[in-house]
């Protein structure tokens, strides 16, 4: 959909990287030359206000949203393109097509039947529902249903649009739970969140999306939450390796 | 009445043997149709096709070859403004609809004399269905299996979830273009059974009684096939022993059908306490 996505072999350690992107939606500027890039094997956090632009950012790497200007470089794996792996928010599934949640397993990831039990346990979603049809779940176990599918099908790099955002607390430490071992088996995560917490516990990495830039310079980015403001310039102090910030993204490690 | 007899009669056999396939096709389509709520794309592209059908009887070469173009070329614009065009599918459906049924009176007004071909076209006609219909449906009924067969993961995720569609790398875009090419070429090859008015009927009900019932995709899938083809079967019949017009016979049939499997799926709900 998108004609800016290159994939290319690269030597850094990068896996996605954005150059003066611009997207404008219904004649609404998006995106305005932002620039970040997303590290390899780590778990990226984007952040910023409604409708900064972050779900847009997201589609347009994965090639649903059409960019009008800037590069999107995606570094090939082993000499091939990354498998993708991505889970909306909010997904309406169409009323008139009856289908099961084993089924819906089966054609969106090939599950295997027997294998349908223990990948919906993954992601804490109840053995009950299995017959149940997928427009008849909540959103919390629509979304469950939609990371147990992606996690099946093992991305290179798995794209989660706020995925504790409906789900339960009990079920909310079981997620995290799994995707920090994905993390640790080397998938890339990338997780699009309004959680300072969550971000504050396991970011490896952080892209703040402030208004229509993503922080150009560390000095106009603020990334605003509802407890208080985060001055990304004195967060990039902490950073171990000051060399490794790059204009066009906010660092954080080892927070 | 022995059934045996009736089947034994040559115009009855086609009518069968070509009621099986479109049922089957049908019901394919219908079940990737009906979700994305296309149903009026179906009564647009019959309807609009009715110029094709006007233009073959006007110069005297077989109609039907003149709608099926026409409606394969309804159907890849209408693929195509899905993504690119600037008015919506509706919309599309609506100018085709009305240009075609216009363009189709205003050149049958220029031709003398009474055309009973034409009821046939527009009703259904079980004595129009001739062995060379039967065999160039056949040929198209294998060739749209292969195709679903090739296609059938892409059009039920395309279905469910475009955007899954797209991130797994699935031919999305084939796959909507055959959906919507197939469709409109099989809605033709149900005119002369159905005709242009009632053509449709064939493609929507069958699913929609199917969801009444069904629980999951595997069993609405059947239970479209078995209302499509059932409803065909029985309907051919009743027109043949009433001596009506098989449209009109196999659409009250398919429509009985379905408040029937309606009024059972909601007395049921009311039974298990569920709100409707």
């Amino acid at each position: 959909m998108s004609s800016s996505i290159t994939i290319k072999q690269f030597t850094n350690e990068n896996i996605v990287e954005c150059q003066d992107l611009s997207i404008v939606l219904d004649r609404v500027e998006v995106l305005n030359n932002a620039s970040c890039c997303i590290p390899r094997n780590a778990l990226t956090f984007l952040v910023g206000e409604n409708g900064s632009g972050k779900t847009s950012l997201v589609r347009s790497i994965l090639g649903l949203t059409p960019t009008n200007n800037g590069v999107i470089s995606i570094q090939n794996i082993n000499g091939k393109a990354p498998v993708f792996g991505y889970v909306p928010q909010k997904i309406e599934f169409p009323k008139h097509l009856q289908m099961t949640v084993g089924e819906y397993l089966q054609y969106s990831a090939n599950v295997p039947i027997k294998q349908i039990k223990t990948t919906l346990q993954q992601v804490d979603f109840p053995e009950s529902h299995i017959e149940k049809r997928i427009t008849e779940l909540s959103g919390g176990q629509i979304q469950k249903l939609l990371l147990a599918a992606e996690l099946y099908r093992s991305p290179d790099i798995l794209f989660l649009d706020e995925p504790l955002s409906n789900v339960d607390d009990a079920s909310e430490r079981h997620i995290i739970d799994v995707i920090m071992e994905i993390k640790n088996q080397g998938v890339t995560i990338v997780i699009i969140t309004h959680d300072w917490q969550m971000i504050s516990v396991y970011a490896n990495h952080v892209i703040c999306l402030n208004k229509n830039i993503i922080c150009e310079t560390s000095e106009s980015c603020i990334c605003r939450n509802s407890l208080s403001k985060i001055n990304i310039q004195t967060i990039q102090k902490a950073t171990p390796d000051p060399n490794s910030v790059h204009d066009g993204y906010c660092y954080i490690q080892n927070i | 009445m022995d059934l045996f007899e009736v089947i034994t009669i040559p115009f009855m056999q086609r009518a069968f043997l070509g009621s099986i396939m479109l049922a089957i096709l049908f019901g394919l389509f219908g079940t990737f149709i009906v979700p994305r709520k296309l149903g009026f794309m179906a009564d647009g592209i019959s309807h609009g096709s009715l110029l094709g059908i006007a233009v073959g009887i006007f110069i005297g070469v077989y109609p039907i070859i003149f709608a099926i173009i026409l409606a394969a070329i309804f159907g890849f614009l209408l693929a195509r403004v899905n993504d690119y065009g600037r008015i919506t599918q509706d919309g599309l459906v609506g100018i085709f609809l009305a240009g075609g049924m216009s363009g189709a009176i205003i050149l049958l007004s220029f031709m003398p004399g009474y055309r009973p071909e034409l009821m046939s076209y527009l009703f259904g006609n079980l004595l129009s269905i001739q062995w060379i219909d039967i065999y160039g449906l056949t040929l198209f009924f294998v060739l749209t299996i292969i195709l679903f067969r090739m296609q059938w993961r892409s059009l039920v995720i395309t279905t469910i979830h475009t955007e899954l569609a797209y991130v797994i790398n699935l031919p999305v875009t084939l796959s909507k273009y055959f959906l919507f090419i197939g469709t409109s070429i099989a809605l033709i090859c149900g005119v002369k059974l159905l005709g242009i008015i009632l053509v449709s009927a064939l493609l929507i009900i069958p699913v929609l009684t199917a969801n009444q019932i069904g629980h999951s995709f595997k069993s609405t899938l059947i239970g479209t096939q078995i209302c499509g083809i059932s409803c065909s079967f029985m309907g051919i019949l009743f027109a043949y022993i009433l001596d009506i017009p098989s449209g009109p016979s196999i659409a009250l049939l398919l429509v009985c059908i379905f408040l029937s499997a309606y009024l059972y799926s909601n007395v049921k709900k009311h039974t298990q306490g569920v709100k409707i």
